[in-house]
């Protein structure tokens, strides 16, 4: 779990921004109030792994960001400053500039690194990049979730590696919300068995995947916007 | 080192170029390399006082690591770090007594050679200074070998493996201080040191690019020779390079505050620690300029940068007293960062932002673009570079194919 959510003691300084973004993107200017990091300034876009190329960036946007000390317990908040992202919802941006640049706890389950190095060049960099595409092509390069709560639910489905089902899922993640799965739940594969004589493998290893605060974060935002 | 004026494609072509323009030129490398030859073969001849001890001079310091960089003008002096060698021990000198010995024959050296500057006692060097436009001087480091008092001193301090590495330790000196109360006393107290197992270490962080470059390097001079026959000093790797780059920078960004710099040591550690054997200037640049600073250390709240071959010894050690020196190295990593990041992330290879220009010095920066570069492909500075728009359009396809092959981290929604 340590490594899924960052050690719950550490906070994330502002020389670990700085060793992050001063290099890689020497357009965003680092700057902390005490509580919370702002990045301002332009994001490049570049080919995945790559440093330099010799004509410059790819595209850019003008940007600002908003980070927690809490990152990666927290989730960053992105906005597009610049207003060359049209604000309708298909460009997956709100009105006041908020890019949806992926669902959070889908990331967090689905890659190993969470550092801000690694979200700055991994969705970051895809979502900006697929902004351009959209502007050349109308279309998106590397799909894109439905709307509000059920593209909530496919994420997570995906993170799980089951079907999107909503009952299911969420009993799944009531399951995964305990340090260990209960064996005399029923198994959620319907079989009318208990955990314990059935996929209880299947769950164990699902557990290690999507630790117990990952899938009560789950459970709760779900709720959360089933409410709205 | 060949000099290949080539037309530059790309930052790398470009920086490669830079590091060259300020190393040491091979004339002055081979010049400077004759000298202490001369000096080794002086001491060592047979009417030497010190020939039973079978002197040897060997260099220490960048010149051994490969990452000299020229002195910001003309009239500063390249620093030779020599260290000569006795094969004698405690029971046969004092730390006075070997100072000494070795001093008379760097005198007689001197005299014999006509040298009119005078040689100049240190604290534990003789300093040679050459005739003006030698542009360089000698520091020569008197030792004895004494690899057993410093496998002793990394046991108790518990670093076994350390202790015991034929390559990390084996090599230690024994050196002199006449500061130390004991400096005139027969005694197993001297100072220690262990110039060869730094470099050993040194050597083993890039160890994967060396003998790639050797390997071209044999190529393109259709040399036949096994790649170990080749000596180090003919190629460099991106992390020497990288080093040179940023002591240069540090020296053009601190010119006005010399005394105040981060060190070369401190520079040169940090980045072999954060080096990961990338195979080009511009990925060693962004590993290490993102990386460095997390190899100082916290030690009881004392920032620590630990000699890799004897971790009780702080290359930091004047932080604590003087907070500016820390505060200076803080302040010239998060400019690096910029200025290289500016350069690399943000334009295009032909044009180098200002800041970066500036501090790395603008007479060299020049004369290098105009050596590698057509003349109408040098630049003004655009704040972003914007490539045309169909070629943009072509790197986003391609870009957007190697992230579909890799399988993308994420996909854009919508919060309700
Ligand atoms: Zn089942
Ligand atoms: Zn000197």
């Amino acid at each position: 779990m340590d490594q899924i959510v960052g050690r719950s003691g550490t906070l994330l300084t502002l020389d670990q921004v700085r060793a992050a973004v001063s290099f890689d993107q020497p357009n965003l200017i680092a700057e902390s109030d005490g509580k919370r990091i702002r990045l301002e300034g332009t994001y490049l876009v570049f080919e995945k792994g790559v440093v330099a190329a010799p004509d410059g960036p790819i595209t850019s946007f003008e940007i600002s960001m908003e980070l927690s000390e809490r990152y990666p317990r927290q989730e960053p908040r992105v906005f597009e400053t610049g207003e060359r992202i049209p604000r309708v919802a298909e460009r997956h941006i709100n009105p006041n500039g908020d890019c949806c640049v992926t669902v959070w706890e889908n990331w967090l389950v689905e890659v190993n690194d969470h550092t801000l190095s690694s979200y700055l060049n991994g969705p970051m960099n895809e979502y900006f990049l697929g902004q351009f595409w959209y502007e050349k092509t109308g279309k998106w390069p590397f799909g894109e979730r439905s709307h509000g709560l059920k593209g909530l639910e496919e994420a997570y489905a995906d993170a799980l590696g089951i079907s999107n089902n909503a009952e299911s899922l969420r009993y799944h993640l009531r399951l995964l919300s305990h340090d260990w799965p209960k064996g005399h739940w029923l198994c959620p594969c319907k079989s009318g068995k208990l955990l314990r004589h059935c996929h209880r493998d299947d769950l164990a290893a699902m557990h290690a995947k999507v630790p117990p605060p990952v899938a009560r974060r789950m459970l709760s935002r779900l709720k959360a916007d089933g409410r709205l | 080192m060949t000099k290949h004026t080539k037309i530059a494609k790309s930052h790398d072509d470009v920086l490669e170029e830079l590091a060259d323009a300020l190393d040491i030129p091979p004339s002055k490398f081979e010049e400077a390399k004759s000298r202490y030859d001369s000096i080794g073969a002086w001491l060592d001849r047979p009417e030497s006082s010190l020939a039973r001890y079978s002197p040897a001079i060997s260099p220490q310091g960048s010149f051994l690591l490969g990452t000299v960089t020229r002195p910001l003008t003309l009239a500063e002096e390249y620093d030779v770090d020599l260290v000569c060698l006795l094969q004698g021990s405690k029971t046969a000198f004092t730390q006075k007594s070997l100072k000494e010995a070795v001093g008379n024959e760097v005198h007689l050296y001197a005299a014999a050679r006509g040298m009119a500057k005078p040689v100049v006692e240190g604290r534990r060097c003789w300093t040679l200074t050459y005739a003006d436009g030698a542009q360089f001087h000698m520091d020569i480091l008197p030792a004895i070998p004494d690899a057993q008092s410093y496998r002793q001193m990394l046991t108790e301090q518990g670093h076994p493996i350390l202790a015991t590495s034929p390559d990390l330790a084996g090599q230690a000196i024994a050196i002199t201080d006449r500061t130390l109360p004991q400096y005139a006393r027969p005694t197993a107290d001297w100072p220690l040191s262990n110039p060869q197992g730094y470099a050993a270490w040194f050597r083993s962080r890039m160890l994967i690019q060396l003998t790639e470059r050797k390997i071209e390097f044999a190529k393109r001079e259709h040399i036949t020779a096994s790649v170990d026959q080749i000596p180090d000093h003919k190629v460099k790797t991106p992390l020497q390079r990288t080093i040179q780059l940023l002591k240069r920078h540090r020296d053009c960004m601190f010119a006005d505050d010399a005394d105040y710099k981060p060190i070369s040591i401190i520079i040169t550690t940090l980045s072999a620690h954060a080096y990961n054997e990338e195979p080009s200037v511009s990925a060693a640049l962004q590993g290490i300029l993102r990386g460095m600073d997390r190899f100082i250390e916290n030690r009881d709240g004392q920032s620590w940068v630990a000699n890799p071959v004897n971790p009780a010894e702080n290359f930091a050690d004047k932080w604590a007293d003087e907070p500016k020196k820390e505060e200076n190295f803080r302040r010239w990593l998060e400019q690096a960062r910029r200025d290289f990041g500016t350069y690399l992330r943000s334009s295009p290879f032909n044009s180098i932002p200002s800041p970066l220009r500036e501090n790395l010095g603008s007479d060299l920066v020049n004369r290098t673009l105009q050596a590698v570069l057509p003349a109408a492909a040098v630049l003004a500075t655009p704040a972003v570079a914007r490539p045309a728009e169909a070629d943009q359009t072509r790197r986003a396809e391609a870009a957007i194919e190697q992230i579909q092959r890799d399988g993308p981290q994420s996909k854009p929604w919508t919060r309700s």
